[in-house]
Protein backbone atom coordinates (compact mmCIF):
# COMPACT_ATOMS: atom_id res chain seq x y z
CA UNK A 1 0.00 0.00 0.00
CA UNK A 2 1.38 3.99 -1.02
CA UNK A 3 0.74 6.31 1.56
CA UNK A 4 -0.35 8.70 -0.48
CA UNK A 5 -4.03 9.30 -1.55
CA UNK A 6 -5.24 6.51 -3.68
CA UNK A 7 -7.81 7.38 -6.39
CA UNK A 8 -11.54 4.92 -5.25
CA UNK A 9 -12.35 2.97 -8.02
CA UNK A 10 -15.82 3.39 -9.14
CA UNK A 11 -18.67 1.99 -7.44
CA UNK A 12 -19.86 2.33 -3.79
CA UNK A 13 -17.35 2.20 -0.94
CA UNK A 14 -17.38 2.48 2.89
CA UNK A 15 -14.62 4.55 4.17
CA UNK A 16 -13.39 4.14 7.53
CA UNK A 17 -10.37 5.51 10.00
CA UNK A 18 -8.07 2.93 11.21
CA UNK A 19 -4.89 3.88 12.55
CA UNK A 20 -3.88 7.62 11.00
CA UNK A 21 -5.88 5.62 7.67
CA UNK A 22 -8.34 6.29 5.85
CA UNK A 23 -9.40 2.47 3.69
CA UNK A 24 -12.35 1.56 1.79
CA UNK A 25 -13.84 -1.29 1.36
CA UNK A 26 -16.29 -1.60 -1.59
CA UNK A 27 -20.06 -2.14 -1.81
CA UNK A 28 -21.16 -4.56 -4.33
CA UNK A 29 -24.83 -4.43 -3.67
CA UNK A 30 -25.17 -4.67 -0.42
CA UNK A 31 -22.38 -6.63 0.30
CA UNK A 32 -18.76 -6.26 1.52
CA UNK A 33 -16.06 -7.21 -0.99
CA UNK A 34 -13.81 -7.93 1.80
CA UNK A 35 -10.63 -8.79 -0.02
CA UNK A 36 -10.40 -5.42 -1.74
CA UNK A 37 -9.84 -3.34 1.09
CA UNK A 38 -7.39 -0.78 0.23
CA UNK A 39 -5.95 2.40 2.35
CA UNK A 40 -7.40 5.50 0.55
CA UNK A 41 -4.89 7.66 2.23
CA UNK A 42 -2.70 7.33 5.31
CA UNK A 43 -1.38 10.09 7.40
CA UNK A 44 1.01 8.40 9.43
CA UNK A 45 1.55 10.98 12.22
CA UNK A 46 -2.33 11.99 12.37
CA UNK A 47 -5.44 10.57 14.57
CA UNK A 48 -8.19 10.72 12.16
CA UNK A 49 -11.59 10.07 14.00
CA UNK A 50 -14.15 10.97 11.96
CA UNK A 51 -14.63 10.71 7.97
CA UNK A 52 -17.52 11.81 5.72
CA UNK A 53 -17.78 12.43 1.95
CA UNK A 54 -19.14 14.90 -0.43
CA UNK A 55 -20.25 12.95 -3.56
CA UNK A 56 -21.19 16.29 -5.15
CA UNK A 57 -17.22 16.94 -5.26
CA UNK A 58 -16.10 13.83 -4.58
CA UNK A 59 -14.09 14.66 -1.65
CA UNK A 60 -13.29 12.46 1.77
CA UNK A 61 -13.20 14.67 4.48
CA UNK A 62 -12.06 13.63 8.15
CA UNK A 63 -11.15 15.35 12.26
CA UNK A 64 -7.32 14.51 13.16
CA UNK A 65 -7.34 15.25 17.30
CA UNK A 66 -3.19 14.97 17.45
CA UNK A 67 -2.99 18.92 15.94
CA UNK A 68 -6.95 18.91 16.18
CA UNK A 69 -8.08 19.70 12.50
CA UNK A 70 -10.81 19.19 9.78
CA UNK A 71 -9.11 18.06 6.55
CA UNK A 72 -10.32 17.12 2.70
CA UNK A 73 -8.66 15.60 -0.41
CA UNK A 74 -9.93 14.84 -3.50
CA UNK A 75 -10.92 10.62 -3.58
CA UNK A 76 -9.53 10.99 -7.01
CA UNK A 77 -6.27 11.59 -5.81
CA UNK A 78 -4.44 14.61 -4.64
CA UNK A 79 -3.05 16.68 -1.72
CA UNK A 80 -4.70 16.93 1.35
CA UNK A 81 -5.85 20.32 2.57
CA UNK A 82 -6.67 21.83 5.69
CA UNK A 83 -9.87 23.55 6.24
CA UNK A 84 -10.48 24.13 9.79
CA UNK A 85 -7.29 24.50 12.70
CA UNK A 86 -8.96 27.25 14.73
CA UNK A 87 -10.49 26.78 18.41
CA UNK A 88 -10.95 23.03 18.39
CA UNK A 89 -10.78 20.92 21.17
CA UNK A 90 -11.43 17.18 20.23
CA UNK A 91 -13.20 17.67 16.59
CA UNK A 92 -14.68 13.64 15.98
CA UNK A 93 -17.98 13.28 14.38
CA UNK A 94 -18.16 14.72 11.12
CA UNK A 95 -21.36 14.97 8.09
CA UNK A 96 -21.49 16.23 4.78
CA UNK A 97 -24.69 17.85 3.61
CA UNK A 98 -24.16 17.80 0.29
CA UNK A 99 -27.61 19.57 -1.30
CA UNK A 100 -26.78 22.40 1.19
CA UNK A 101 -22.75 22.29 0.77
CA UNK A 102 -22.65 22.52 4.34
CA UNK A 103 -20.61 20.26 6.60
CA UNK A 104 -21.18 19.92 10.53
CA UNK A 105 -19.01 18.26 13.30
CA UNK A 106 -18.74 17.56 17.26
CA UNK A 107 -16.43 18.36 19.47
CA UNK A 108 -16.37 16.54 22.37
CA UNK A 109 -13.92 18.61 24.59
CA UNK A 110 -15.72 21.97 23.90
CA UNK A 111 -18.92 20.23 24.20
CA UNK A 112 -20.53 21.55 20.76
CA UNK A 113 -21.81 21.04 17.68
CA UNK A 114 -20.33 23.40 14.97
CA UNK A 115 -21.50 24.06 11.03
CA UNK A 116 -19.77 25.62 8.50
CA UNK A 117 -19.27 26.16 4.50
CA UNK A 118 -16.84 23.43 2.76
CA UNK A 119 -14.23 25.85 2.65
CA UNK A 120 -14.52 26.45 6.26
CA UNK A 121 -16.27 30.22 6.19
CA UNK A 122 -19.36 31.12 7.41
CA UNK A 123 -18.38 28.23 10.66
CA UNK A 124 -21.10 29.02 13.55
CA UNK A 125 -22.02 27.26 16.62
CA UNK A 126 -25.15 25.68 16.45
CA UNK A 127 -25.47 23.71 20.05
CA UNK A 128 -23.55 24.38 23.13
CA UNK A 129 -25.42 23.02 26.22
CA UNK A 130 -26.25 19.49 27.47
CA UNK A 131 -23.62 18.04 25.32
CA UNK A 132 -21.31 15.08 27.57
CA UNK A 133 -19.32 13.45 24.81
CA UNK A 134 -21.01 14.00 21.61
CA UNK A 135 -19.01 12.09 19.13
CA UNK A 136 -21.35 10.53 15.65
CA UNK A 137 -23.39 13.07 13.93
CA UNK A 138 -25.29 12.42 10.34
CA UNK A 139 -26.68 15.55 8.33
CA UNK A 140 -30.08 14.11 6.55
CA UNK A 141 -30.09 16.77 3.36
CA UNK A 142 -32.97 16.05 1.97
CA UNK A 143 -35.47 16.77 5.32
CA UNK A 144 -32.80 18.84 6.81
CA UNK A 145 -32.36 17.17 10.12
CA UNK A 146 -29.48 16.24 11.83
CA UNK A 147 -29.26 13.79 14.14
CA UNK A 148 -26.26 13.08 16.64
CA UNK A 149 -25.00 10.21 19.49
CA UNK A 150 -24.01 11.53 23.19
CA UNK A 151 -22.70 9.11 25.64
CA UNK A 152 -20.49 8.52 28.52
CA UNK A 153 -19.61 6.05 30.76
CA UNK A 154 -21.48 7.01 33.96
CA UNK A 155 -24.97 6.71 31.75
CA UNK A 156 -25.62 8.97 28.99
CA UNK A 157 -26.61 7.35 25.90
CA UNK A 158 -28.63 9.07 24.33
CA UNK A 159 -29.60 9.76 20.15
CA UNK A 160 -30.70 13.05 19.36
CA UNK A 161 -31.98 15.32 16.03
CA UNK A 162 -32.58 18.43 15.51
CA UNK A 163 -33.63 20.72 12.36
CA UNK A 164 -31.45 23.73 12.68
CA UNK A 165 -33.37 26.13 10.97
CA UNK A 166 -36.66 25.37 13.41
CA UNK A 167 -34.26 24.77 16.26
CA UNK A 168 -36.52 21.82 17.38
CA UNK A 169 -34.01 19.63 19.49
CA UNK A 170 -35.63 16.19 20.54
CA UNK A 171 -34.94 13.15 21.62
CA UNK A 172 -35.00 10.53 19.11
CA UNK A 173 -33.68 7.16 21.44
CA UNK A 174 -31.94 6.56 24.85
CA UNK A 175 -29.96 3.63 26.11
CA UNK A 176 -27.95 3.18 22.57
CA UNK A 177 -24.17 1.38 23.50
CA UNK A 178 -21.20 2.23 22.03
CA UNK A 179 -20.94 1.87 18.24
CA UNK A 180 -18.15 4.57 17.53
CA UNK A 181 -19.00 5.60 13.93
CA UNK A 182 -22.05 4.69 11.78
CA UNK A 183 -23.02 5.39 8.16
CA UNK A 184 -25.96 3.68 6.02
CA UNK A 185 -26.58 2.70 2.99
CA UNK A 186 -29.39 1.37 0.94
CA UNK A 187 -31.61 -1.02 3.32
CA UNK A 188 -28.44 -1.82 5.97
CA UNK A 189 -26.80 0.13 8.45
CA UNK A 190 -22.92 -0.12 8.85
CA UNK A 191 -21.19 0.61 12.30
CA UNK A 192 -17.88 0.68 13.25
CA UNK A 193 -17.68 -1.90 16.53
CA UNK A 194 -15.18 -1.24 19.22
CA UNK A 195 -15.56 -4.50 20.81
CA UNK A 196 -14.62 -6.58 17.74
CA UNK A 197 -12.76 -4.08 16.34
CA UNK A 198 -14.89 -4.88 12.69
CA UNK A 199 -17.44 -3.19 10.19
CA UNK A 200 -20.50 -4.38 11.12
CA UNK A 201 -23.89 -4.45 8.56
CA UNK A 202 -27.01 -4.80 10.13
CA UNK A 203 -30.34 -5.05 8.21
CA UNK A 204 -32.41 -1.58 9.26
CA UNK A 205 -35.80 -3.73 8.53
CA UNK A 206 -35.19 -6.66 10.20
CA UNK A 207 -33.00 -5.18 13.22
CA UNK A 208 -30.69 -8.25 12.55
CA UNK A 209 -27.03 -8.71 12.13
CA UNK A 210 -26.00 -9.13 8.44
CA UNK A 211 -22.50 -9.28 8.12
CA UNK A 212 -19.08 -7.97 9.69
CA UNK A 213 -15.52 -7.17 8.34
CA UNK A 214 -12.38 -7.28 10.30
CA UNK A 215 -9.72 -5.15 8.68
CA UNK A 216 -6.36 -7.44 8.99
CA UNK A 217 -4.95 -4.86 11.42
CA UNK A 218 -6.99 -5.24 14.43
CA UNK A 219 -7.05 -1.95 16.08
CA UNK A 220 -9.91 0.25 16.68
CA UNK A 221 -11.99 1.14 13.99
CA UNK A 222 -13.22 4.73 14.26
CA UNK A 223 -15.51 6.87 12.09
CA UNK A 224 -17.13 5.46 9.01
CA UNK A 225 -18.72 7.11 6.06
CA UNK A 226 -20.36 5.81 2.49
CA UNK A 227 -18.83 6.77 -0.60
CA UNK A 228 -21.46 6.98 -3.17
CA UNK A 229 -21.15 6.36 -6.47
CA UNK A 230 -24.07 8.57 -7.25
CA UNK A 231 -25.38 11.52 -4.77
CA UNK A 232 -28.48 10.06 -3.13
CA UNK A 233 -31.55 12.14 -5.28
CA UNK A 234 -33.34 14.56 -2.97
CA UNK A 235 -34.27 18.08 -2.96
CA UNK A 236 -32.70 20.82 -0.72
CA UNK A 237 -35.41 21.56 2.26
CA UNK A 238 -34.07 25.16 2.07
CA UNK A 239 -35.18 25.18 -1.71
CA UNK A 240 -38.35 24.63 -0.66
CA UNK A 241 -38.49 27.97 0.41
CA UNK B 1 13.66 1.64 -6.86
CA UNK B 2 13.11 -2.10 -8.39
CA UNK B 3 13.83 -0.54 -12.10
CA UNK B 4 17.39 1.39 -12.04
CA UNK B 5 19.18 -2.16 -12.27
CA UNK B 6 21.80 -1.66 -9.56
CA UNK B 7 22.30 -3.62 -6.28
CA UNK B 8 20.70 -1.04 -4.28
CA UNK B 9 17.38 -0.70 -5.74
CA UNK B 10 16.30 -2.50 -2.97
CA UNK B 11 17.07 -1.68 0.71
CA UNK B 12 15.25 -3.07 3.83
CA UNK B 13 12.37 -0.76 5.33
CA UNK B 14 13.59 1.28 8.03
CA UNK B 15 10.90 -0.49 9.90
CA UNK B 16 10.66 -2.56 13.26
CA UNK B 17 10.45 -5.87 12.40
CA UNK B 18 7.42 -7.57 10.34
CA UNK B 19 6.18 -3.90 9.47
CA UNK B 20 6.25 -3.44 5.66
CA UNK B 21 6.78 0.21 4.06
CA UNK B 22 6.40 2.35 0.94
CA UNK B 23 7.87 5.16 -0.77
CA UNK B 24 5.82 8.21 -0.96
CA UNK B 25 5.45 8.72 -4.97
CA UNK B 26 5.72 12.54 -4.65
CA UNK B 27 8.61 13.62 -1.88
CA UNK B 28 10.24 9.77 -2.16
CA UNK B 29 9.96 9.55 1.05
CA UNK B 30 9.54 6.38 3.10
CA UNK B 31 6.88 5.50 5.33
CA UNK B 32 6.13 1.82 6.88
CA UNK B 33 2.75 1.04 6.35
CA UNK B 34 2.36 -2.12 9.01
CA UNK B 35 3.73 -0.81 12.00
CA UNK B 36 3.33 -3.40 15.38
CA UNK B 37 0.25 -2.76 17.84
CA UNK B 38 0.46 0.20 19.10
CA UNK B 39 2.57 2.10 17.22
CA UNK B 40 1.76 4.38 14.52
CA UNK B 41 4.14 6.99 12.46
CA UNK B 42 6.48 6.81 9.45
CA UNK B 43 8.97 5.19 11.35
CA UNK B 44 6.37 3.34 14.09
CA UNK B 45 8.14 6.03 16.43
CA UNK B 46 4.47 7.26 17.85
CA UNK B 47 1.88 5.16 19.64
CA UNK B 48 -1.49 4.50 18.78
CA UNK B 49 -4.57 6.73 20.04
CA UNK B 50 -5.29 5.23 23.61
CA UNK B 51 -1.56 4.36 24.44
CA UNK B 52 1.69 6.61 25.34
CA UNK B 53 5.43 5.92 25.33
CA UNK B 54 8.64 6.52 23.13
CA UNK B 55 9.17 3.08 21.06
CA UNK B 56 12.09 3.97 19.13
CA UNK B 57 13.44 6.28 22.29
CA UNK B 58 13.52 9.78 19.96
CA UNK B 59 13.51 11.78 23.09
CA UNK B 60 15.27 9.36 26.24
CA UNK B 61 15.24 6.20 26.81
CA UNK B 62 12.74 3.51 24.81
CA UNK B 63 9.40 3.04 26.11
CA UNK B 64 7.13 0.65 24.95
CA UNK B 65 3.57 2.15 24.22
CA UNK B 66 1.07 1.16 27.30
CA UNK B 67 -2.24 2.42 27.87
CA UNK B 68 -3.22 5.45 29.14
CA UNK B 69 -2.77 5.20 32.70
CA UNK B 70 -5.65 7.93 34.40
CA UNK B 71 -6.53 5.99 37.83
CA UNK B 72 -9.64 4.77 35.97
CA UNK B 73 -11.09 8.08 35.78
CA UNK B 74 -10.97 8.09 31.57
CA UNK B 75 -13.96 6.98 29.45
CA UNK B 76 -12.74 3.77 27.78
CA UNK B 77 -14.34 4.50 24.84
CA UNK B 78 -13.23 8.22 24.34
CA UNK B 79 -10.74 8.83 22.10
CA UNK B 80 -7.49 11.27 22.81
CA UNK B 81 -7.34 10.33 26.38
CA UNK B 82 -3.90 11.10 26.95
CA UNK B 83 -0.81 12.84 25.49
CA UNK B 84 0.75 9.59 22.88
CA UNK B 85 4.12 10.57 24.56
CA UNK B 86 3.95 11.97 27.68
CA UNK B 87 0.77 10.19 29.05
CA UNK B 88 -0.45 13.46 30.32
CA UNK B 89 -4.35 12.53 30.60
CA UNK B 90 -7.02 14.87 28.39
CA UNK B 91 -9.63 13.54 29.43
CA UNK B 92 -10.40 13.09 32.91
CA UNK B 93 -14.06 12.22 34.25
CA UNK B 94 -16.40 12.15 37.40
CA UNK B 95 -14.84 15.47 38.21
CA UNK B 96 -11.12 14.79 38.55
CA UNK B 97 -8.35 16.67 36.89
CA UNK B 98 -4.43 16.27 36.99
CA UNK B 99 -1.51 14.74 35.15
CA UNK B 100 -3.16 11.10 35.86
CA UNK B 101 -6.72 12.52 36.93
CA UNK B 102 -5.37 11.73 39.84
CA UNK B 103 -7.15 14.65 41.75
CA UNK B 104 -10.52 16.20 42.08
CA UNK B 105 -10.60 19.11 39.55
CA UNK B 106 -11.15 22.68 41.52
CA UNK B 107 -14.87 23.40 42.97
CA UNK B 108 -14.50 19.30 43.71
CA UNK B 109 -13.66 17.70 46.79
CA UNK B 110 -12.91 13.90 48.18
CA UNK B 111 -10.72 11.21 47.09
CA UNK B 112 -10.57 11.00 42.93
CA UNK B 113 -8.84 7.18 43.60
CA UNK B 114 -12.19 5.93 45.37
CA UNK B 115 -13.31 2.78 43.45
CA UNK B 116 -17.03 3.76 43.61
CA UNK B 117 -17.71 6.59 40.72
CA UNK B 118 -20.12 8.48 43.96
CA UNK B 119 -17.35 8.47 46.37
CA UNK B 120 -14.65 10.51 44.35
CA UNK B 121 -15.11 14.26 43.84
CA UNK B 122 -18.33 15.70 45.23
CA UNK B 123 -18.87 19.41 44.23
CA UNK B 124 -17.51 22.05 47.37
CA UNK B 125 -20.74 23.53 46.78
CA UNK B 126 -19.58 26.80 48.88
CA UNK B 127 -22.39 29.03 50.29
CA UNK B 128 -21.14 32.09 48.54
CA UNK B 129 -22.29 34.45 51.24
CA UNK B 130 -20.27 32.94 53.95
CA UNK B 131 -17.07 32.06 51.79
CA UNK B 132 -14.13 34.76 51.43
CA UNK B 133 -14.62 36.00 48.12
CA UNK B 134 -17.13 34.02 47.28
CA UNK B 135 -15.08 31.67 45.73
CA UNK B 136 -16.26 28.12 44.70
CA UNK B 137 -13.06 26.38 45.25
CA UNK B 138 -12.46 24.17 48.18
CA UNK B 139 -10.10 22.03 50.40
CA UNK B 140 -9.40 19.04 48.28
CA UNK B 141 -9.53 16.38 51.22
CA UNK B 142 -11.64 17.56 53.44
CA UNK B 143 -14.26 19.81 51.58
CA UNK B 144 -13.88 22.89 53.92
CA UNK B 145 -14.68 26.09 52.33
CA UNK B 146 -12.90 29.06 53.32
CA UNK B 147 -14.74 30.56 55.87
CA UNK B 148 -15.58 34.30 56.51
CA UNK B 149 -15.09 35.45 60.12
CA UNK B 150 -17.24 33.80 62.98
CA UNK B 151 -19.04 31.40 60.23
CA UNK B 152 -18.91 27.84 60.50
CA UNK B 153 -19.80 24.45 58.43
CA UNK B 154 -17.73 23.22 56.06
CA UNK B 155 -19.62 24.68 53.33
CA UNK B 156 -19.83 28.16 55.09
CA UNK B 157 -23.30 28.20 55.26
CA UNK B 158 -24.21 28.87 58.85
CA UNK B 159 -22.82 31.61 61.63
CA UNK B 160 -20.85 29.90 64.74
CA UNK B 161 -23.57 30.04 67.70
CA UNK B 162 -23.46 33.36 69.29
CA UNK B 163 -23.73 35.19 65.69
CA UNK B 164 -25.83 36.50 63.09
CA UNK B 165 -26.45 37.81 59.50
CA UNK B 166 -24.49 35.50 57.54
CA UNK B 167 -26.33 37.33 54.41
CA UNK B 168 -24.05 40.59 55.11
CA UNK B 169 -20.71 38.67 53.09
CA UNK B 170 -19.03 40.29 55.33
CA UNK B 171 -18.71 37.09 58.04
CA UNK B 172 -21.26 37.06 61.28
CA UNK B 173 -21.74 39.60 63.99
CA UNK B 174 -21.84 38.77 67.65
CA UNK B 175 -25.67 38.26 68.95
CA UNK B 176 -24.95 40.59 71.80
CA UNK B 177 -27.98 39.46 73.53
CA UNK B 178 -27.90 40.34 77.08
CA UNK B 179 -27.29 36.98 79.50
CA UNK B 180 -29.72 37.91 81.47
CA UNK B 181 -32.68 38.65 79.12
CA UNK B 182 -31.92 35.78 77.52
CA UNK B 183 -33.07 31.82 77.65
CA UNK B 184 -29.40 30.54 76.57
Amino acid sequence: PRPDVHPLPPGSHLLYAQSGRIEHVPLKGHDLKKDDAKPLLHLPEKVIIGVAYDCVEKMVYWTEITSPSISKASIEGGEPTEIIQSDLGSPEGITIDHLGRTMFWTDSMKDRIEVASLDGSQRRVIINSDLVNPRAVIADPPNGNLYWADWNHAGTHKLECMHPARGDRRQVMEGIQYPFGMTSFGKNIYYTDWQRDAVVAVDRYTSKESDHFQPQKRTKLYGIATAYAQCPSGQNYCAVN
Amino acid sequence: DATRGTSGDCQPCPCPSGATCAVVLKTREVVCTNCPTGTTGKRCELCDDGFFGDPLGQSGPVRACRACKCSDNIDPNAVGNCNRETGECLKCIHNTDGFFCDRCKDGFYGNALATNPADKCKPCSCSPSGTVGRQSACSQVTGQCQCLPNVAERDCSACQPGFFNLQSGNGCERCNCNPIGSTN
